[in-house]
């Protein structure tokens, strides 16, 4: 029994052995095979990751084309090489193309133009991308997309369709996507302080952080109407933290300046700026034009301003006293602010030594700085409605009431009040001269008298 | 009274001024002056170059703040004194105005005659009535309403609620310029009517030394 056992027992530990060791030769080369043969592994991939795909690309690699009701001849292409690589290689056509896959394909619905169609599939993108989906719905560019703005982007106009690479694609300074729809302000930044520490290596000075690109201080998908907020103020104090320390070192009001003084009117030197005073609600804490529509608005204005030459102080007066009155228990207030009249100077961002320092390039009469009035209102999307104010409207005693929340000693300075000093001086030296020269007078004749 | 009086008295002078009525007021006279100075530049840079606007604005807030601590000197002065009784030596409204109407006759008609002025200065009764309205108006209403504002304004973030409750900034401006505007109008007048004593020093002699000459 000793012997049958040892000797069943070797025959069996032998078989198990051969077993064992194919199946590790198995477990081992397989996945071996596989891995070398993976096209996404190797880096560059010529097929797509999933099967189904090959299916597709079957017919959307060839030069096919659909003819849309605008006439428009849609491309059908696929590039298969680009499509693999890109980062939506391994998620298959039916993750974005859902209907596809629920209907018989090709399809003969009609499609009326290619900016239906790309509308209709930016849905798609929620489904995985459900966080910058949601950004981007409260952004300027899904707001334009909704009121019909052909211009605007979609997910694809800046990711593309096919092609859609993974963010770090868009870090060098090329300006892409941005750069597609707003060159000229991309070429102003490429100029500038931020935009040439980029080129240049992020070279601000030693330690400095990386130098921003667009998204940094106008934000990826949440990309908001900056000419209509003061909130990049505060995006560019998160950077520059020292940068209110540094202002309440030198500049009297520091905290006011930041507040009314947008930092591109110093520090881009060289752009055109203007007074922008906008009308805001004190009771909702809410620009006006919000909730109202500005047509409604527009028509209000016309009616002050008959004449359509801007607004003059008595006309800007009464339009916030009749802005108070349309709606209810309202408040409204001009809020001033001092801008730079171009987004594309907004972007000529200097050195900061050479940011204005002068004080009376703002406190002086007849200030370049004064002489473009526009009062405002915000739109629900953020877009600020600008109509042309008359510059007197800074510098009347009618605006105590009315712009009353913006001053800027010197440069808005009211004229009457300037008229009142002269005549308090004049008065002053009126009575003593007048008060000598009758005593002069009386003397005399009192002389003239005794004689 | 008369003895009261003896002790303040040397010769043919009587006490009026004590100390701290004269340094108050000279610092405060200094302090007007830099003070309208400096506004001026602040207000028309465009029109005149004596200084930097930075400057003035610095030199402004310093002035200012002078100004008010030297306030408290007056105010702290009259209120812990038996002086304040300058401001007030009798409480008879009738006699006041009546003793008003002699004083601006005095200066728009008996002083061109050659008559004595209706009022005797005393050390408690040195003001005349038209003195009395005058620099209570100045230093219990314009100067208050000028620091409170110029305060306001030295610091707009910090007192933005206050500057809210007036009106907002340029509300606030305007009152200082109207201040201002006065005060220009005042020092003018007052500078000059300093000099209608007995004679053109009397009274600035007085705000030096303190003493008045009697007759």
């Amino acid at each position: 029994m000793t012997i049958r056992s040892k000797m069943g027992g070797t025959r069996r530990d032998t078989r198990g052995v051969i077993r064992a060791s194919a199946a590790l030769l198995i477990s081992l080369v397989i996945p071996g095979v596989l891995l070398l043969a993976s096209p996404a592994e190797a880096g560059t991939a010529s097929e797509p990751g999933v099967k189904s795909d090959i299916k597709c690309l079957k017919c959307h690699s060839k030069n096919r084309k659909k003819t849309l009701e605008d006439g428009e001849e849609l491309s059908l292409h696929v590039a298969k090489a680009e499509y693999a690589n890109s980062v939506h290689g391994e998620i298959g056509c039916t993750a974005c193309h859902q209907a596809i896959a629920n209907k018989k394909h090709p399809s003969r619905d009609p499609i009326s133009s290619r900016r239906e169609l790309s509308v209709a599939l930016n849905q798609s993108c929620r489904s995985c991308h459900a966080e910058n989906y949601q950004q981007y719905e409260g952004s300027i560019h899904a707001r334009l997309v909704a009121d019909g703005n052909h211009a605007a982007p979609v997910c694809t106009d800046c990711h593309s369709a096919h092609r859609v690479e993974s963010m770090e694609v868009y870090q060098p300074v090329t300006g892409l996507p941005c750069k597609n729809c707003h060159e000229n302000i991309f070429d102003a930044y490429a100029q500038s302080v931020h935009g040439g520490a980029r080129v240049n290596g992020n070279v601000i000075r030693p330690s400095h952080i990386q130098a921003p690109i667009c998204a940094d201080c106008h934000q990826a998908h949440e990309v908001t109407a900056v000419a209509a907020s003061d909130h990049l103020t505060s995006i560019c104090l998160d950077c520059h933290e020292e940068a209110s320390l540094a202002h309440n070192e030198w500049l009297p009001n520091a905290g006011l300046h930041l507040d009314v003084v947008s930092c591109a009117a110093c520090h881009a030197p060289l752009a055109e700026r203007r007074v922008n005073l906008e009308l805001y609600d004190n009771i909702a804490q809410l620009p006006v034009g919000q909730h109202e529509s500005h047509a409604a608005f527009e028509k209000r204005l016309d009616a002050i301003d008959e004449a359509n030459d801007g607004l003059d102080p008595v006309e800007l007066w009464k339009l916030v006293r009749e802005s108070s009155q349309a709606g209810q228990a309202t408040d409204i207030t001009l809020r001033g602010r001092m801008e730079v009249s171009s987004g594309v100077d907004a972007h000529r961002l200097a050195v900061k030594t050479s940011a204005v320092r002068n004080c009376d390039s703002c406190h002086r009469k007849g200030s370049d700085a004064f002489q473009n009035v526009t009062v405002s209102i915000t739109r629900a999307d953020g877009r600020s409605l600008r109509y042309e104010a008359d510059q007197e409207i800074l510098s009347s005693i009618v605006s105590v009431d009315s712009v009353s929340n913006f001053y800027a000693p010197g440069g808005t300075r009211i004229k009457l009040l300037d008229v009142l000093l002269v005549l308090s001086l004049i008065g002053g030296l009126a009575i003593p001269i007048g008060h000598i020269t009758m005593g002069r007078i009386v003397k005399a004749r009192k002389e003239e008298g005794e004689q | 009274m008369q003895t009261i009086y003896a002790e303040h008295s040397r010769h043919d002078e009587t006490y009026i001024n004590p100390l701290p009525v004269r340094i108050w007021h000279w610092i405060n006279a200094l302090g007007f002056v830099l003070l309208i100075l400096t506004g001026v530049q602040l207000r028309y840079v465009d029109l005149f170059n004596v200084m930097s606007f930075e400057a003035a604005v610095e030199l402004h807030n310093w002035v200012g703040f002078t100004v008010i601590a030297n306030y408290f000197i007056w105010l702290g002065y009259y209120l812990f004194s038996d002086r304040i009784k300058v401001y007030h030596p009798e409480l008879d409204a009738r006699k006041f105005f009546r003793t008003w109407f002699q004083q601006v006759r005095y200066y728009s008609y008996g002083i061109f005659k050659g008559e004595k002025s209706p009022h005797n200065v005393l050390p408690y009764d040195k003001f005349n009535p038209m003195q009395m309205v005058t620099y209570q108006l100045v230093m219990l209403v314009a100067v208050p309403v000028q620091f409170i504002t110029g305060i306001m304004m030295w610091d707009v973030k910090r007192f933005e609620v206050w500057v809210e409750i007036l009106g907002g900034l340029r509300v606030v401006n305007t009152i200082h310029v109207l201040m201002f505007i006065l005060f220009v109008f005042f020092i003018l007048v007052h500078a000059y009517m300093g000099a209608l004593g007995k004679k053109p020093s009397t009274h600035f002699k007085e705000m030096f030394t303190g003493y008045e000459e009697q007759d």
